[in-house]
C-alpha cells in the first residue's frame, strides 16, 4: 500500500502536467452561511404556503401521503387511524424533545405502546431500540426539511433521533410545521452549508437522509414494487399550529 | 460466471447476444422507457441545461485541483473518527477490505450497489476469504444469485425474466415462488432483512464525496444503502479518486441532475449522506468507519486523453440511448463497464489492449454525448481511442496497410479515378438487376444481409462534363 | 442580389461514385434558385472514414488535400451531413499545426454547407417545387443532428411541398446502424440497427425516406431492398426541385422492388 503522502504526491504531480480542459471552477458556497441561512429563513416567512402547495403535489407524485393537522390533537388522530387500518399495536418514535411532541398520552390511552428513541446512546437502551424498530410496523419522525421541489422529506440523525425509524418499519410518518419548508434544491445547499459550520463545532449527527416516497425498485421486468428496503408508505404530517 | 464469455472475440459475444429474443425485447422495453422518462424530466426542467454545463464544470474543477481536494475529504473523514485508506491498485483496495475483515472477524458483509467493488471483483475474493458477501440491491442480488454480473450500470438484472427470478428464489428459499415481481419483491425485503442485522460489515460505494465535509453521498432507490450504512457495525465505503467534489452547494447541482438523468426521478427515493462513523450519543451507526480511496489506473489519465471521462456519474444514460449497447446488452462487452462510456472505462483501467475490438463497437452516432449529464464527449475519446491503437501497432497490420493505402488514393485524384474503374470492371460479374447482392470477401460483410449499389457507369465526375 | 450567389460542390465520394444522380438534382436545384455553381474536379474524398477509424494523420494528408481545392470557393455545399461536419468541426483541428494551411481550413470550415442548410439558412429558402406525391418520412442523420445541430431545416423544407405530406419518423434521431466501417467491422450488430430503423420507417407507411446523407442513404436502401420493401430511400435533393429548374426525376429503382413503388413515386 502507498502511504497517504506517496499516493496525493502521485496525483499531484499529474494534476500539474496539464492546465485542465478548460478554465472552470466549483460552485460558489455562500460566503456567509449563517446569514444566506437567515435570509432563506425570511424568505420562506413569506412564501411558506406556496411552498407547501408545490411539496404536496411532489410528495403525492412520488406516492407520499399527505395529511394536514391543525395541532397535536389532530396528529394523534392521523396516527391512531394508521394504526388502526394496519392493525399495529406498537409504534417507534423519534424522542419527544426531538419530535417536539409528546405522542404518547394520546395515544397510549388507545392500546398503542410507544418506544421512543433514547436521547443518548448507552449500550443496553440501544439494543432496547433496535429490537423496537426490527419488529415496529410503524416509525414517526419529525422532518429538518421538506424540500417542495422534489417533494423530499429531509431527516438529520443525532441523539434521539435515529435514522432506522425512518427506515425499518413498513410505514414511515413525518411530522413537520412551516419553518421545515424550503423550496429548492439550492436552499437546500445553503442549509447544509450553515449546518456545517454549526456541526463543526458540535459535531452531532453522522447521517443526513432525503426522503423522496417510499422504498421502490423495478429490478425485475421494469415493474415498479414499493416498499422493497425501506417503508411501504411514506406520509407526510403538515402541522399548522407549529 | 457469464463473464466467461469474455474469453471470445467481442464479435462472437455480441452475436450469442443478437440471437437471445428475450434479451432483445427486454433491452428495448428498457431502454425505451429509460430514454422517455429521462426525456420528458429535463422537458418540465427548463433551469437543467445551464445545471449540465455547471457539473461539468465543477468535475474539470475538481480534477484541476484533485490532490488538494482527496486531501480535505481525508482529513476531515478522519476528523470525524473515520479511517482512510490509499489503494493505488484494485488488489490493494481488496487486500484493504479482506484484512479488515480478517481483523475484525467478520463472517458477513452486506452490500449496497457499487460499480467500485465490481471492478474489483470484491465478491469472489470475500467469498474465498470465508466471508459471506450479499448483494442487497434487488438486481444485484438477482444476479448473485444466479453467479453473474451486472448488464447494466443502474438496471443489473434487466436481462431476466421473472420466470427466471422466480426460479432463483425458489432455490434460495426451498419452496415454490410464483414468477410476480410483487411476490418476489416481498420474498427478497424477508430474507435481506435478517441479513441486514446479522452482517458485521456494509460494503458500500460512493456516489460522490464532498471534501469540505467529509461526507460520502449514496443515492438509492430502494433504502439498502441506508441499511447496509447503519446496521452493521463497521462500514467500509470503497470510491475511485475521481468521486470528489469540492462542497455541499457542488452536491445540489449533481443531485439536481443525475436521477433525472438516470431514471428520470427528481430525485432518487434516497439520497444518504455519510459522515463517520456514529457520533458520540447516536443510538444507532457503525463503530467504524472505512474510506478506500481507489486510483487504479485513474490518475494516469488526469492529463491523459480520457480525462473527460473521469467526469462520469455511472447514471447510465448513455447505455440507454446507444444504438449498440441497445442491440447487445451489457454482458457481450465482457467487463464491468459497459456501454460507450465503459468502452473508455476499460480502456482506462485496464490499458488500450483491453479494448482493442470494443473501441469499434460504436458507430459514432453522438447520442451518447447528447444525453450525459456532464457532457462527456465520448465519440471523441472513441476515435482517440482507435488513434492510439494504430499507434501503438495495436490494431492489426493488415487494417492498418487498407487504410493508408485508401490514404493515398485520396489524395490523389488520378489513382483514385483509376481504383474506381477498376472497381467498375471488378464488379461486374456481381451485378444482378442493378444491385450487388453477393460480394466475396470483405465486402461479403455487407452484402450478406444489405444491398450494395454498383460503381455507377457514369460516375458524377464524368456526368459533369455534360453538366457544364 | 448583386451578384449571382456562387458555390462549389463537394459531392463526397458515396455520391461521386454510387450516386451520382444525388450530384446530379443539386446542381439543378441550385441552379433553379440562381446559384451558379462549379466542380472543382481533383476532389475525392473528405478523408471521414480514415479519422474515424483513428488515422488521423492520414486524415489530416487528405485535409491538406482537399483545402486548397475549395480556396478560391465563395461558398462550399455538400450533400451529407457527416462529410459537411468533417469539414466544418475537425479540418480545422487537424490542420492546426499547419503554418500554411491552418487559417484557410478555418476560413473553408466558415464557407462550407451542408445541403439543407445552404438552402435554408444562406440562400433563405422555404418553399420548393418536387415531382413526388404521396407521403415521406424524415430519418435525421447522426452527424447532421447532433454534430451540427441541424434538425429543421430539411423539415422546414419537406413540409413545404406541395402534394407531400411529412410524417414524423418514430426514433427519427435514432442511428440508422451505418457508423462508417462500424457497418463492416460489426455487420450483424448493424444490421439488428437497421432492423429496427426500417421497421419503424414501415410504421410510417410512407412511399419514400429522406435523409441528407449518402452513408444513411446505402444503408437504409441496401436493408429496404434486400427485404423487397417498396418504400425507397432518397436523398433530399433528389426530392426537390425549383421553379428555374427542370424537375430532376428520381432515378426508379432498376428491379422487380420498382413495380410496387412505381405506384407512389412517380414523377409529375
Amino acid at each position: 500500500m502507498a502511504t497517504r503522502a506517496e499516493f496525493l504526491e502521485r496525483i499531484r504531480r499529474e494534476v500539474r502536467r496539464t492546465p485542465g480542459l478548460f478554465p472552470a471552477s466549483a460552485a460558489e458556497r455562500p460566503p456567509r452561511p449563517a446569514e444566506a441561512r437567515a435570509a432563506v429563513r425570511r424568505q420562506m416567512a413569506e412564501r411558506w404556503p406556496e411552498a407547501l402547495e408545490r411539496f404536496r403535489q411532489e410528495f403525492e407524485r412520488v406516492n407520499g401521503l399527505f395529511h394536514r393537522a391543525a395541532g397535536l390533537e389532530e396528529v394523534a388522530g392521523v396516527i391512531r387511524d394508521l394504526a388502526r387500518e394496519k392493525d399495529a399495536h406498537e409504534l417507534i418514535t423519534w424522542a419527544s424533545a426531538e419530535l417536539g411532541l409528546d405522542l404518547r398520552g394520546s395515544l397510549e390511552s388507545q392500546g398503542l405502546s410507544i418506544v421512543a428513541a433514547p436521547a443518548d446512546g448507552r449500550d443496553d437502551a440501544r439494543g432496547r431500540y433496535r429490537e423496537a424498530a426490527a419488529r415496529a410496523p410503524i416509525g414517526v419522525t419529525g422532518a429538518d426539511f421538506a424540500l417542495a421541489e422534489t417533494g423530499t422529506l429531509i431527516l438529520l440523525s443525532g441523539p434521539g433521533r435515529p435514522h432506522s425509524t425512518s427506515l425499518l418499519p413498513d410505514t414511515h410518518v413525518a411530522i413537520f410545521g412551516k419553518d421545515r419548508l424550503l423550496e429548492t434544491l439550492e436552499q437546500v445547499g445553503i442549509m447544509l452549508e450553515a449546518l456545517h459550520l454549526d456541526a463543526a463545532r458540535s459535531m452531532s449527527g453522522s447521517v443526513v437522509s432525503f426522503i423522496t416516497g417510499p422504498s421502490r425498485t423495478a429490478d425485475i421486468e421494469l415493474t415498479l414494487t414499493r416498499g422493497v428496503h425501506g417503508p411501504k408508505e411514506v406520509h407526510a404530517i403538515f402541522v399548522e399550529a407549529r | 460466471m457469464s463473464n466467461q464469455a469474455s474469453t471470445k472475440p467481442f464479435a462472437e459475444r455480441a452475436a450469442v447476444a443478437l440471437r437471445d429474443t428475450f434479451l432483445q425485447e427486454a433491452l428495448t422495453i428498457a431502454t425505451t422507457k429509460f430514454i422517455g422518462l429521462r426525456k420528458d424530466s429535463f422537458a418540465g426542467f427548463p433551469q437543467g441545461e445551464a445545471l449540465r454545463d455547471r457539473a461539468r464544470a465543477i468535475k474539470e474543477a475538481t480534477l484541476q485541483r484533485l490532490d488538494d481536494y482527496l486531501e480535505r475529504l481525508a482529513d476531515n473523514v478522519e476528523r470525524l473518527g473515520g479511517h482512510v485508506h490509499w489503494a493505488t491498485t484494485g488488489d490493494e483496495a481488496r487486500e484493504t477490505i479482506l484484512r479488515l475483515c480478517r481483523d475484525r472477524r467478520v463472517k458477513m458483509a452486506v452490500k449496497s450497489k457499487s460499480m467500485a467493488t465490481e471492478e474489483i471483483e470484491l465478491n469472489d475474493a470475500l467469498e474465498q476469504a470465508g466471508v459471506v458477501p450479499v448483494e442487497t440491491d434487488l438486481g444485484e442480488y438477482i444476479i448473485q444469485l444466479a453467479h453473474e454480473k451486472p448488464s447494466h450500470i443502474i438496471a443489473p438484472a434487466i436481462h431476466k425474466t421473472k420466470g427466471q427470478v422466480a426460479d432463483l428464489f425458489s432455490r434460495e428459499v426451498g419452496q415454490r415462488l410464483p414468477a410476480d415481481p410483487e411476490v418476489l419483491t416481498a420474498v427478497a425485503r424477508k430474507e435481506l432483512r435478517q441479513k441486514f442485522l446479522q452482517a458485521d460489515m456494509g460494503i458500500t460505494g460512493a456516489n460522490f464525496a464532498v471534501a469540505d465535509t467529509g461526507t460520502i453521498v449514496l443515492v438509492t432507490n430502494e433504502g439498502n444503502g441506508r441499511m447496509v450504512t447503519s446496521l452493521p457495525r463497521i462500514h467500509v465505503a470503497v470510491m475511485g479518486i475521481e468521486k470528489v467534489i469540492p462542497s455541499m452547494t457542488d452536491l445540489m447541482v449533481f443531485l439536481a441532475i443525475l436521477a433525472r438523468s438516470a431514471t428520470g426521478q427528481k430525485l432518487s427515493v434516497y439520497t444518504t449522506l455519510v459522515r463517520g462513523p456514529r457520533q458520540a450519543r447516536e443510538v444507532e451507526g457503525p463503530e467504524e468507519f472505512h474510506l478506500i480511496l481507489m486510483d487504479n489506473g485513474r490518475s494516469r489519465q488526469i492529463a491523459g486523453e480520457l480525462r473527460e471521462a473521469l467526469y462520469c456519474l455511472r447514471c447510465g444514460a448513455c447505455l440507454n440511448v446507444c444504438p449498440v449497447y441497445r442491440q447487445i446488452g451489457g454482458h457481450a462487452y465482457g467487463h464491468t463497464y459497459p456501454g460507450p462510456i465503459g468502452i473508455l472505462l476499460t480502456a482506462m483501467l485496464k490499458g488500450d489492449r483491453a479494448v482493442k475490438e470494443l473501441a469499434h463497437a460504436s458507430s459514432l452516432c453522438g447520442a451518447c454525448h447528447e444525453v450525459c449529464p456532464v457532457r462527456i464527449d465520448i465519440p471523441r475519446m472513441l476515435i482517440e481511442l482507435r488513434h492510439r491503437l494504430d499507434r501503438e501497432r495495436i490494431a492489426p497490420l493488415a487494417e492498418r496497410l487498407v487504410f493508408k493505402t485508401f490514404r493515398r488514393l485520396l489524395t490523389s485524384p488520378a489513382l483514385f479515378r483509376l481504383s474506381v474503374a477498376l472497381g467498375r470492371v471488378a464488379q461486374r460479374p456481381f451485378v444482378r438487376n442493378g444491385r450487388l447482392r453477393s460480394l466475396p470477401l470483405v465486402f461479403a460483410k455487407w452484402t450478406r444481409t444489405r444491398d450494395l449499389p454498383p460503381v455507377a457507369t457514369q460516375t458524377f465526375t464524368q456526368r459533369w462534363k455534360g453538366l457544364r | 442580389m448583386t451578384h449571382p450567389i456562387r458555390a462549389s460542390l463537394l459531392v463526397t465520394c458515396l455520391v461521386d461514385l454510387f450516386y451520382p444522380e444525388v450530384g446530379v438534382a443539386m446542381v439543378t436545384l441550385l441552379r433553379g434558385l440562381g446559384v451558379t455553381v462549379d466542380f472543382p474536379p481533383s476532389q475525392t474524398c473528405c478523408g471521414l472514414p480514415l479519422f474515424n477509424s483513428g488515422y488521423q494523420d492520414e486524415a489530416a494528408r487528405v485535409a491538406r488535400h482537399v483545402v486548397p481545392i475549395f480556396s478560391a470557393s465563395e461558398h462550399v455545399v455538400v450533400p451529407s451531413g457527416s462529410c459537411a461536419w468533417m469539414i466544418k468541426k475537425e479540418y480545422p483541428g487537424l490542420l492546426r499545426d499547419d503554418p500554411a494551411l491552418g487559417k484557410d481550413a478555418e476560413a473553408l470550415a466558415d464557407r462550407t454547407h451542408e445541403l439543407s442548410q445552404f438552402l435554408v439558412k444562406v440562400l433563405g429558402v422555404t418553399h420548393v417545387k418536387t415531382a413526388f406525391r404521396g407521403r415521406v418520412t424524415y430519418h435525421d442523420s447522426c452527424h447532421l443532428l447532433r454534430g451540427l445541430g441541424e434538425s429543421q431545416s430539411s423539415r422546414t423544407l419537406l413540409s413545404n411541398l406541395e402534394g407531400v405530406e411529412l410524417v414524423e419518423l418514430p426514433g427519427a434521431d435514432e442511428c440508422c446502424g451505418f457508423g462508417g466501417s462500424f457497418s463492416v467491422r460489426l455487420p450483424e450488430v448493424s444490421t439488428s440497427i437497421l432492423g429496427k430503423k426500417i421497421a419503424n420507417i414501415e410504421k410510417t407507411g410512407a412511399g419514400c425516406v429522406v435523409a441528407c446523407d449518402a452513408g444513411c442513404l446505402m444503408q437504409m436502401s441496401g436493408g429496404l431492398s434486400r427485404k423487397g420493401s417498396p418504400v425507397r430511400a432518397l436523398h433530399l435533393a433528389q426530392l426537390l426541385y425549383s421553379e428555374g429548374g427542370s424537375a430532376p426525376l428520381p432515378t426508379p429503382p432498376p428491379e422487380a422492388s420498382a413495380g410496387k413503388a412505381g405506384g407512389r413515386t412517380r414523377a409529375a
